[in-house]
């Protein structure tokens, strides 16, 4: 009812799970849990590799400021080629397309 | 009480204004704010007008929690037909206009015809006049409201304003409230500017009852734990919204060069991290600020610290101004990024809009489907940050051939530039996408095709669905109010189950659209933030009004399928490109090429997509067309609309 006020509703009981100190990897089929040193500037995904900049909210609240970006390209150009070299639709990329010219 | 607060019909062509009580039958089925504004301009539009001509119905609301003791119930709510995309007009802005004409009498202006010359309306306590505003026209938003409170001799007036985008019509202009508060889509301004209407001044005092005041307040406590304790609040009340802009280009998910990248790289000095440097040393270290009784404050205050505009004061910026001056036309300093915000504030026009025009010129210029002769001179590369403002300047006075074309919207300008320009537009019913890009994430690629207002994140987008939630907590999300037992996926390049989370999280949104309350104090991006179990109490301590759950997801839907209802008398058609629930080919043909490496590669599949449209249709009581069913029209208790009882 409106006023069942004691009642936890599905927010109120989720907020047990709740994970401070923690931030998840941006790969988003890794998605692993990381928990940084505290005031630490990088960490590495154990799992996948990708490595990130981590800024600091607060001393308990750690975020992914963005990728190391030397690392994440080099990640990402190795997962697009073999994608692309293993994909019926490789065809789907145009011929041509490099930064910024068609 | 809150409940008494009226509604108000000014027609400025005849000058005449009439004030009515708004039933409880019209209440308990619409309550307020966007879901009553819906009920409004169905009822009043006539079909087919024109959105920028007399007969064009102007709502302007609070929701029914409006100033009460609720939390963050800032939200003002602006709608007509749209002169962008011919269809729904529908914006939403923060700020403290919505609580002040609370306190003013009112909850929901109409306001039609067209004024002789330019004129303001005056709201305070209960009195409404149409005033002269010749000696506004031509001033910027924070110019004009300044104007006015010196005018009247008050300094805690709040104005709802347009600025010099709104005059000119450029069909994507705002109305604008205090430094930043934008009713930012869908060319609500334009509206307004047609009507010769520059400002709605409102001042109030009248007390509103609370019916509960002690359980109210008690209530509220909690429910400010609730959300103060949350990760993202934490976030946002430190970096604002640019730190969900930072987030999504760190996985892949920003559109960057009009569509060509889905990720800026060593974007390093428009990071929000960066942008909260120059607000402390520009401002101070307490430069975050919020709205009317929210506990968040993701608003930044700063001054632009270097360039032409140096030393100027502004607000943000938001996720939305480092997509329009920094990823979309790819420029990389934080003083463009701070400038263009500045500038769109003080014309009182769409930053993603316009970035979005303007990153899409660069990548015909770039193409040769426009050249310097189109752009006077102009070199319209990506990156060129002065081209950038200098179109900012030009598409908001419509001056020059390109910037007259581009005030009018993508699909009239690909009209009129021609060859195949159009398929370079990213737009959805003639509203350009978020600055960001869907193809890695299927159920955010359905939300935006399927929005009421066109390409939209604020409608319906399951943005949790990035959070890799366990099924657990998924099913414990979505299984509530109304069962649901169907597929639930945790990742986010799937497609089963995500158009049951786009229909959830399309009532939950319209549920807080009514209230009046902010998105942020829901589960959009924080997963253990209120939503319909939660409400019913709200709105019972402030208002005295019992809803169950089940109910108030019954009113979303009501009035969600009233927007559809609208949409389809003006011309919407499901596969239709300008006026449909479809996606540019590039979703469907160009792969990613940036990002995380689960990214990277990938497009949204045609069939799938297809089968998602299917499926969320179905879930809305809807036709393979996407018409409500006449069970839904039946259920919902629509079929005697229009009606006419307001």
């Amino acid at each position: 009812m409106a006023n069942d006020s004691e009642k936890l509703s599905s927010a109120e009981s989720l907020r047990k799970t709740r994970t401070f100190g923690k931030v998840r990897c941006h790969n988003p089929s890794c998605m692993e849990r990381m928990e940084p040193s505290p005031g630490a500037a990088h960490i590495k995904c154990a799992t996948c590799g990708m490595e990130y900049r981590i800024y600091w909210v607060r001393p308990d609240l750690p975020r992914i400021r963005g990728p190391v970006w030397e690392v994440n390209r080099k990640i990402a150009a190795e997962a697009l080629s073999r994608k692309l070299s293993t994909s019926k639709s490789k065809s789907q990329v145009k011929e041509g397309v490099k930064d910024g010219v068609r | 009480m809150a409940l008494d607060r009226k509604i108000a019909y000014i027609n400025l062509s005849t000058g005449k204004i009439e004030t009515k009580p708004i039933p409880m039958e019209i209440r308990k089925k619409f309550l307020g704010g966007r879901g009553l504004d819906a009920y409004l301009l169905y009822n009043h539009a006539p079909q087919g007008c024109d959105p920028l001509g007399p007969d064009n119905p102007l709502m302007i609301s609070g929701g029914i929690l409006t100033a009460t003791c609720a939390s963050a119930t800032a939200r003002t709510h602006i709608m007509a037909k749209s002169p962008l995309t011919g269809l729904l007009g529908s914006a939403n802005m923060g700020g403290f206009f919505a609580p002040e004409m609370a306190w003013a009498g009112f909850h929901h202006l109409v306001i039609t015809g067209k004024a002789k010359s330019p004129v303001y309306i005056w709201i305070h306590n209960g009195r409404i006049e149409i005033r002269d505003a010749a000696y506004l026209w031509g001033k910027s938003t924070t110019e004009t409201q300044w104007a006015i409170r010196e005018e009247l001799g008050d300094e805690d007036i709040k104005s709802a304003v347009i600025g010099q985008a709104g005059e000119k019509l450029v069909r994507y202009a705002n109305v604008m409230t205090g430094i930043k508060n934008a009713a930012g889509r869908t060319g609500m301004g334009a509206v307004m500017g047609s009507k010769n209407l520059k400002a709605v001044a409102v001042r109030g005092t009248m007390d509103i009852k609370i019916a509960h005041p002690i359980d109210a307040l008690e209530y509220n406590k909690r429910f400010i734990e609730g959300i103060t304790s949350a990760k993202v609040s934490g976030t946002q009340g430190s970096l604002g919204t640019p730190f969900i802009w930072g987030a999504t280009n760190s996985w892949g998910g920003l559109r960057t060069r009009n569509f060509q990248y889905n990720q800026m790289e060593y974007a390093d000095d428009i990071e929000p991290e960066r942008l909260d440097e120059i607000a402390t040393e520009t401002i101070g270290p307490h430069h975050m600020t919020g709205c009317f009784g929210c506990q968040v404050h993701c608003r930044a205050q700063y001054k632009i610290p270097s360039g032409p505009y140096a030393g100027k004061y502004d607000e943000g910026p938001e996720y939305t101004s480092l997509g329009a001056f920094g990823s979309e036309p790819d420029c990389r300093k934080a003083e463009t990024v701070l400038t263009g915000n500045h500038l769109v504030n003080q014309y009182g026009v769409d930053n993603l809009e316009i970035g979005s025009m303007i990153a899409w010129a660069m990548e015909l210029y770039e193409l040769g489907i426009i050249t310097s002769k189109e752009t006077d001179g102009l070199d319209l590369r990506f990156g060129n940050d002065e081209a950038l403002l200098e179109m900012v300047h030009r598409i908001c006075l419509r001056k020059g051939w390109l910037g007259d074309v581009l005030a009018d919207g993508g699909i009239p300008a690909s009209e009129k530039i021609g060859k195949n320009s159009f398929e370079y537009l990213v737009q959805v019913k003639g509203m350009s996408n978020l600055h960001s890009d869907e193809r890695g994430t299927p159920g955010l690629a359905l939300n935006i095709a399927t929005a009421s207002r066109g390409s939209d994140h604020l409608r319906s987008r399951p943005a949790i669905d990035l959070y890799h939630l366990p099924e657990k907590i998924m099913r414990k999300i979505y299984s509530n109010p109304v069962p649901y037992d169907g597929p639930l996926s945790s990742e986010h390049t799937d497609y089963e189950g995500k158009p049951w989370q786009v229909f959830w999280h399309q009532n939950c949104f319209m549920a807080v659209d009514c209230l009046g309350i902010c998105k942020y104090h829901t589960v959009f991006l924080g997963a253990t933030l209120p939503n319909f179990e939660d409400w019913p109490k709200v709105i019972y301590y402030n208002t005295g009004l019992e809803f169950t759950p089940v109910e108030l997801w019954e009113i979303s839907e009501r009035c969600n399928n009233l927007e559809r209802l609208f949409n389809l008398r003006e011309g919407l058609t499901r596969n239709d490109l300008k006026k449909g629930d479809m996606l540019n080919h590039r979703y469907f043909d160009e792969p990613t090429k940036r990002g995380a490496p689960d990214v990277v590669g990938l497009t949204i599949d045609r069939q799938k997509f297809k089968k998602m449209v299917d499926e969320f249709y179905n879930h809305c009581g809807w036709d393979k067309q996407g018409v409500p069913t006449s069970a839904t029209m039946d259920r919902l208790g629509l079929n005697l609309e229009p009606s006419h009882l307001l």
